[in-house]
Protein backbone atom coordinates (compact mmCIF):
# COMPACT_ATOMS: atom_id res chain seq x y z
CA UNK A 1 0.00 0.00 0.00
CA UNK A 2 1.40 3.54 -0.92
CA UNK A 3 2.07 5.64 1.83
CA UNK A 4 0.67 8.96 2.55
CA UNK A 5 4.09 11.02 1.50
CA UNK A 6 4.34 8.85 -2.08
CA UNK A 7 0.18 9.80 -2.50
CA UNK A 8 1.37 13.13 -2.38
CA UNK A 9 4.46 13.10 -4.31
CA UNK A 10 2.48 11.36 -7.09
CA UNK A 11 -0.82 13.41 -6.55
CA UNK A 12 1.21 16.69 -7.05
CA UNK A 13 1.95 16.88 -10.77
CA UNK A 14 -1.28 15.17 -11.29
CA UNK A 15 -3.08 18.06 -9.72
CA UNK A 16 -0.85 20.39 -11.47
CA UNK A 17 -1.86 19.57 -14.61
CA UNK A 18 -5.32 19.50 -14.04
CA UNK A 19 -5.50 22.92 -12.42
CA UNK A 20 -2.81 24.46 -15.67
CA UNK A 21 -4.89 22.45 -17.79
CA UNK A 22 -8.64 24.13 -16.38
CA UNK A 23 -6.60 27.94 -16.09
CA UNK A 24 -5.39 27.83 -19.37
CA UNK A 25 -8.58 26.78 -21.13
CA UNK A 26 -10.93 29.57 -18.88
CA UNK A 27 -8.43 32.55 -18.96
CA UNK A 28 -7.80 31.46 -22.82
CA UNK A 29 -4.45 31.76 -22.30
CA UNK A 30 -3.44 28.52 -24.79
CA UNK A 31 -2.26 30.08 -28.08
CA UNK A 32 -5.28 30.45 -31.24
CA UNK A 33 -2.00 30.14 -33.92
CA UNK A 34 -2.33 27.06 -36.15
CA UNK A 35 0.58 24.63 -34.80
CA UNK A 36 3.47 23.75 -36.90
CA UNK A 37 2.08 21.21 -39.17
CA UNK A 38 -1.30 22.70 -39.62
CA UNK A 39 0.53 25.83 -40.79
CA UNK A 40 3.01 24.78 -43.19
CA UNK A 41 0.71 22.50 -44.73
CA UNK A 42 -2.43 24.72 -45.12
CA UNK A 43 -0.88 28.45 -44.28
CA UNK A 44 2.36 28.15 -46.35
CA UNK A 45 1.73 25.53 -48.77
CA UNK A 46 -1.55 26.72 -49.47
CA UNK A 47 -3.29 23.34 -49.56
CA UNK A 48 -7.31 22.80 -48.67
CA UNK A 49 -7.94 21.86 -45.25
CA UNK A 50 -9.94 19.36 -44.78
CA UNK A 51 -13.60 19.37 -43.29
CA UNK A 52 -15.92 16.79 -42.10
CA UNK A 53 -14.42 14.38 -40.96
CA UNK A 54 -14.81 12.83 -37.44
CA UNK A 55 -14.82 15.98 -34.82
CA UNK A 56 -14.46 13.57 -31.77
CA UNK A 57 -16.53 11.97 -28.81
CA UNK A 58 -17.54 15.16 -27.35
CA UNK A 59 -18.78 17.13 -30.53
CA UNK A 60 -22.14 16.50 -29.95
CA UNK A 61 -22.00 18.87 -26.44
CA UNK A 62 -20.85 21.86 -29.27
CA UNK A 63 -18.30 24.60 -27.93
CA UNK A 64 -18.22 26.01 -24.82
CA UNK A 65 -15.26 27.13 -21.53
CA UNK A 66 -17.13 24.26 -19.46
CA UNK A 67 -17.38 21.66 -22.27
CA UNK A 68 -13.73 22.50 -22.71
CA UNK A 69 -12.80 21.86 -19.33
CA UNK A 70 -14.54 19.27 -18.19
CA UNK A 71 -14.35 16.93 -21.41
CA UNK A 72 -10.13 18.01 -20.58
CA UNK A 73 -10.25 16.39 -17.33
CA UNK A 74 -12.62 13.83 -18.00
CA UNK A 75 -9.31 12.90 -20.82
CA UNK A 76 -6.63 12.97 -18.01
CA UNK A 77 -8.63 11.19 -15.55
CA UNK A 78 -9.16 8.23 -18.55
CA UNK A 79 -5.48 8.33 -19.22
CA UNK A 80 -4.59 8.55 -15.54
CA UNK A 81 -6.62 4.95 -15.27
CA UNK A 82 -5.68 3.75 -18.95
CA UNK A 83 -1.88 4.15 -17.54
CA UNK A 84 -2.35 2.93 -14.38
CA UNK A 85 -4.47 -0.21 -15.56
CA UNK A 86 -2.25 -1.11 -18.57
CA UNK A 87 1.28 -1.73 -16.58
CA UNK A 88 -0.90 -3.07 -13.64
CA UNK A 89 -1.65 -5.84 -15.82
CA UNK A 90 1.53 -6.31 -17.99
CA UNK A 91 3.87 -6.31 -15.39
CA UNK A 92 4.82 -8.81 -13.29
CA UNK A 93 4.94 -7.65 -9.83
CA UNK A 94 7.94 -8.17 -7.73
CA UNK A 95 5.79 -8.30 -4.40
CA UNK B 1 2.04 17.30 -35.29
CA UNK B 2 -1.76 15.61 -35.30
CA UNK B 3 -2.38 14.93 -38.69
CA UNK B 4 -6.12 14.93 -39.46
CA UNK B 5 -7.99 12.39 -41.41
CA UNK B 6 -8.28 12.94 -44.78
CA UNK B 7 -4.81 14.60 -45.58
CA UNK B 8 -2.36 12.06 -46.66
CA UNK B 9 -3.05 9.13 -48.91
CA UNK B 10 -4.57 5.81 -47.69
CA UNK B 11 -1.62 3.65 -48.95
CA UNK B 12 1.17 5.40 -46.92
CA UNK B 13 -1.68 5.63 -43.54
CA UNK B 14 -1.93 1.67 -44.13
CA UNK B 15 2.00 1.10 -44.21
CA UNK B 16 2.30 3.22 -41.27
CA UNK B 17 -0.73 1.90 -39.23
CA UNK B 18 1.02 -1.87 -40.05
CA UNK B 19 4.62 -0.58 -38.71
CA UNK B 20 2.81 0.89 -35.65
CA UNK B 21 0.96 -1.58 -34.88
CA UNK B 22 4.02 -4.33 -34.91
CA UNK B 23 5.81 -1.89 -32.83
CA UNK B 24 3.37 -1.77 -30.32
CA UNK B 25 3.33 -5.32 -29.82
CA UNK B 26 7.16 -5.79 -29.23
CA UNK B 27 6.46 -2.77 -27.02
CA UNK B 28 4.08 -4.44 -24.63
CA UNK B 29 6.60 -7.99 -24.80
CA UNK B 30 9.68 -5.67 -23.87
CA UNK B 31 7.93 -4.29 -20.85
CA UNK B 32 6.21 -7.25 -19.76
CA UNK B 33 9.45 -7.64 -16.98
CA UNK B 34 9.48 -7.54 -13.77
CA UNK B 35 9.27 -3.91 -11.93
CA UNK B 36 8.20 -2.90 -8.27
CA UNK B 37 4.49 -2.30 -8.38
CA UNK B 38 4.48 0.82 -6.07
CA UNK B 39 5.72 2.01 -9.51
CA UNK B 40 2.82 1.38 -11.01
CA UNK B 41 0.83 4.50 -10.66
CA UNK B 42 3.48 6.76 -12.00
CA UNK B 43 2.84 5.44 -15.35
CA UNK B 44 -0.59 6.65 -15.25
CA UNK B 45 0.63 10.15 -13.45
CA UNK B 46 3.11 10.40 -16.46
CA UNK B 47 0.50 9.26 -18.89
CA UNK B 48 -1.59 11.92 -16.90
CA UNK B 49 0.95 14.68 -17.58
CA UNK B 50 1.74 14.19 -21.10
CA UNK B 51 -2.02 14.21 -22.29
CA UNK B 52 -2.64 17.54 -20.04
CA UNK B 53 0.46 19.16 -21.42
CA UNK B 54 -0.04 18.21 -25.16
CA UNK B 55 -3.69 20.48 -24.63
CA UNK B 56 -1.49 23.77 -23.95
CA UNK B 57 -0.33 25.23 -27.61
CA UNK B 58 2.28 27.83 -26.70
CA UNK B 59 2.91 30.79 -29.22
CA UNK B 60 5.57 30.84 -31.98
CA UNK B 61 4.14 33.02 -34.36
CA UNK B 62 3.01 32.75 -37.07
CA UNK B 63 2.36 28.95 -35.57
CA UNK B 64 2.00 27.12 -32.35
CA UNK B 65 3.45 24.38 -30.07
CA UNK B 66 2.90 21.52 -27.31
CA UNK B 67 4.64 19.48 -25.88
CA UNK B 68 5.44 15.89 -27.49
CA UNK B 69 6.99 14.38 -24.31
CA UNK B 70 8.64 11.20 -26.75
CA UNK B 71 11.85 11.95 -25.52
CA UNK B 72 10.78 12.95 -21.71
CA UNK B 73 8.95 8.82 -21.68
CA UNK B 74 11.47 7.26 -23.11
CA UNK B 75 14.55 8.62 -20.69
CA UNK B 76 12.61 7.78 -18.03
CA UNK B 77 10.46 4.49 -18.36
CA UNK B 78 12.87 3.55 -21.72
CA UNK B 79 11.48 3.62 -25.26
CA UNK B 80 9.01 0.86 -25.00
CA UNK B 81 7.23 1.87 -21.94
CA UNK B 82 7.58 5.45 -23.64
CA UNK B 83 5.81 4.22 -27.15
CA UNK B 84 3.23 2.50 -24.87
CA UNK B 85 2.36 5.38 -23.12
CA UNK B 86 2.49 7.73 -26.44
CA UNK B 87 0.50 5.35 -27.78
CA UNK B 88 -2.41 5.68 -25.44
CA UNK B 89 -2.60 9.46 -24.84
CA UNK B 90 -2.59 9.34 -28.94
CA UNK B 91 -5.34 7.21 -28.59
CA UNK B 92 -7.33 9.21 -26.33
CA UNK B 93 -6.91 12.55 -28.65
CA UNK B 94 -7.95 10.73 -31.47
CA UNK B 95 -11.37 9.90 -29.86
CA UNK B 96 -11.09 13.49 -28.79
CA UNK B 97 -10.81 14.64 -32.63
CA UNK B 98 -7.01 15.63 -32.04
CA UNK B 99 -5.61 13.93 -34.97
CA UNK B 100 -7.35 11.43 -37.08
CA UNK B 101 -8.27 8.02 -36.43
CA UNK B 102 -7.17 6.56 -39.67
CA UNK B 103 -4.03 8.76 -39.41
CA UNK B 104 -3.23 7.12 -35.59
CA UNK B 105 -0.96 4.81 -37.09
CA UNK B 106 1.14 7.64 -38.78
CA UNK B 107 1.04 10.07 -35.76
CA UNK B 108 2.13 7.12 -33.66
CA UNK B 109 5.16 6.43 -35.86
CA UNK B 110 6.12 9.76 -35.69
CA UNK B 111 5.44 10.48 -32.16
CA UNK B 112 5.82 7.56 -30.29
CA UNK B 113 8.09 5.21 -32.62
CA UNK B 114 10.45 7.42 -34.03
CA UNK B 115 10.86 10.29 -31.45
CA UNK B 116 10.93 7.92 -28.55
CA UNK B 117 13.49 6.02 -30.20
CA UNK B 118 15.52 8.52 -31.57
CA UNK B 119 14.88 10.54 -28.54
CA UNK B 120 16.00 7.60 -26.17
CA UNK B 121 19.60 6.94 -28.12
CA UNK B 122 20.35 10.73 -28.67
CA UNK B 123 19.77 10.51 -24.92
CA UNK B 124 21.66 8.33 -24.01
CA UNK B 125 24.96 8.72 -25.98
CA UNK B 126 24.84 12.79 -24.29
CA UNK B 127 24.01 11.27 -21.13
CA UNK B 128 27.32 8.56 -21.28
CA UNK B 129 29.58 11.54 -22.78
CA UNK B 130 27.61 14.19 -20.43
CA UNK B 131 28.47 12.34 -16.61
CA UNK B 132 32.44 11.58 -16.89
CA UNK B 133 32.17 15.78 -16.93
CA UNK B 134 29.36 16.35 -14.02
CA UNK B 135 26.92 14.39 -11.76
CA UNK B 136 24.45 11.56 -12.92
CA UNK B 137 21.36 13.32 -12.45
CA UNK B 138 22.62 17.02 -14.21
CA UNK B 139 23.56 15.26 -17.18
CA UNK B 140 19.88 13.44 -17.44
CA UNK B 141 18.22 16.40 -17.37
CA UNK B 142 20.90 18.09 -19.92
CA UNK B 143 20.93 15.08 -22.32
CA UNK B 144 17.19 14.58 -22.52
CA UNK B 145 16.27 18.80 -22.92
CA UNK B 146 19.67 18.31 -26.17
CA UNK B 147 17.97 15.32 -27.49
CA UNK B 148 14.13 16.42 -26.83
CA UNK B 149 15.03 19.41 -29.30
CA UNK B 150 17.06 17.29 -31.92
CA UNK B 151 14.03 14.86 -32.07
CA UNK B 152 11.40 17.28 -32.09
CA UNK B 153 13.19 19.22 -35.20
CA UNK B 154 13.94 15.58 -36.48
CA UNK B 155 10.51 14.03 -36.18
CA UNK B 156 8.74 17.65 -37.86
CA UNK B 157 11.63 16.98 -40.89
CA UNK B 158 10.11 13.13 -41.35
CA UNK B 159 6.44 14.50 -40.97
CA UNK B 160 7.72 16.90 -43.79
CA UNK B 161 8.94 13.84 -45.84
CA UNK B 162 5.73 11.86 -45.54
CA UNK B 163 3.57 15.09 -46.52
CA UNK B 164 5.85 14.91 -49.76
CA UNK B 165 2.62 12.73 -50.73
CA UNK B 166 0.26 15.85 -50.45
CA UNK B 167 0.41 17.46 -54.21
CA UNK B 168 1.39 20.94 -53.12
CA UNK B 169 3.65 20.30 -50.57
CA UNK B 170 7.17 20.86 -51.31
CA UNK B 171 10.72 21.71 -50.83
CA UNK B 172 9.84 24.89 -49.45
CA UNK B 173 6.90 23.67 -47.09
CA UNK B 174 9.65 21.37 -45.60
CA UNK B 175 11.66 23.57 -44.75
CA UNK B 176 9.02 25.95 -43.60
CA UNK B 177 8.20 22.82 -40.96
CA UNK B 178 11.06 21.71 -40.35
CA UNK B 179 12.25 25.69 -39.46
CA UNK B 180 9.30 26.43 -37.48
CA UNK B 181 10.07 22.94 -35.30
CA UNK B 182 13.68 24.40 -34.54
CA UNK B 183 11.79 27.22 -32.70
CA UNK B 184 8.85 24.75 -31.10
CA UNK B 185 11.50 22.37 -30.04
CA UNK B 186 12.86 25.11 -27.48
CA UNK B 187 9.67 24.89 -26.06
CA UNK B 188 9.94 21.30 -25.73
CA UNK B 189 13.19 20.86 -24.45
CA UNK B 190 12.24 23.88 -21.56
CA UNK B 191 9.31 21.43 -21.01
CA UNK B 192 11.29 18.69 -20.74
CA UNK B 193 14.00 19.83 -18.42
CA UNK B 194 11.02 21.14 -16.06
CA UNK B 195 9.11 17.65 -15.77
CA UNK B 196 12.17 15.36 -15.83
CA UNK B 197 13.27 17.80 -12.80
CA UNK B 198 10.22 17.08 -10.56
CA UNK B 199 11.11 13.45 -10.66
CA UNK B 200 14.56 13.46 -10.24
CA UNK B 201 13.72 15.20 -6.99
CA UNK B 202 10.93 13.25 -6.46
CA UNK B 203 11.17 9.95 -7.53
CA UNK B 204 14.71 9.11 -9.33
CA UNK B 205 13.55 5.77 -9.14
CA UNK B 206 11.44 6.45 -12.59
CA UNK B 207 13.99 7.63 -14.82
CA UNK B 208 15.60 4.79 -16.51
CA UNK B 209 19.43 5.91 -16.56
CA UNK B 210 20.17 6.63 -13.06
CA UNK B 211 21.69 3.87 -10.84
CA UNK B 212 18.74 4.20 -8.70
CA UNK B 213 16.25 3.49 -10.92
CA UNK B 214 13.71 0.68 -10.69
CA UNK B 215 12.51 0.61 -13.99
CA UNK B 216 15.59 -0.44 -15.63
CA UNK B 217 14.76 -3.76 -16.74
CA UNK B 218 12.05 -2.53 -18.64
CA UNK B 219 13.64 -0.07 -20.18
CA UNK B 220 16.60 -2.54 -21.84
CA UNK B 221 16.72 -2.84 -25.65
CA UNK B 222 18.63 -5.58 -27.63
CA UNK B 223 22.18 -5.17 -27.99
CA UNK B 224 23.11 -1.85 -30.36
CA UNK B 225 27.16 -1.93 -30.15
CA UNK B 226 27.17 1.99 -29.66
CA UNK B 227 24.68 2.23 -26.47
CA UNK B 228 25.19 -1.57 -24.80
CA UNK B 229 26.76 -0.75 -21.77
CA UNK B 230 23.97 1.59 -20.69
CA UNK B 231 21.93 1.09 -17.46
CA UNK B 232 24.50 -1.00 -15.60
CA UNK B 233 23.03 0.19 -12.24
Amino acid sequence: MMDRKEAIRYGIPLLLATVLVTVVIIFGLASQNPDGFEWSLFDFAGVTEPTGGFEGIWAFLGNSTIVDVMTGIIGIVSILFLGYAFFWLTSRRTK
Amino acid sequence: MHVPDGVLPIWLLAILYIVSGLMLIISVKMINKKFDDRLVPYMGVLAAVIFAAQLVNFPVPPSSGHLVGSTLLAVMLGPWGGMLIIGMVLFVQALYGDGGLLTYGLNFFNMGVFSCIVGWALALLLFKGLKRLTSEKKSVLISAAVASYVTTVSAAFVLGLELFTVPGFGVAALSAITVIHAFIGIGEAVLTFMILLYFVKAKPQVISFLKESEVTEMARVPKVPLLMPQTES
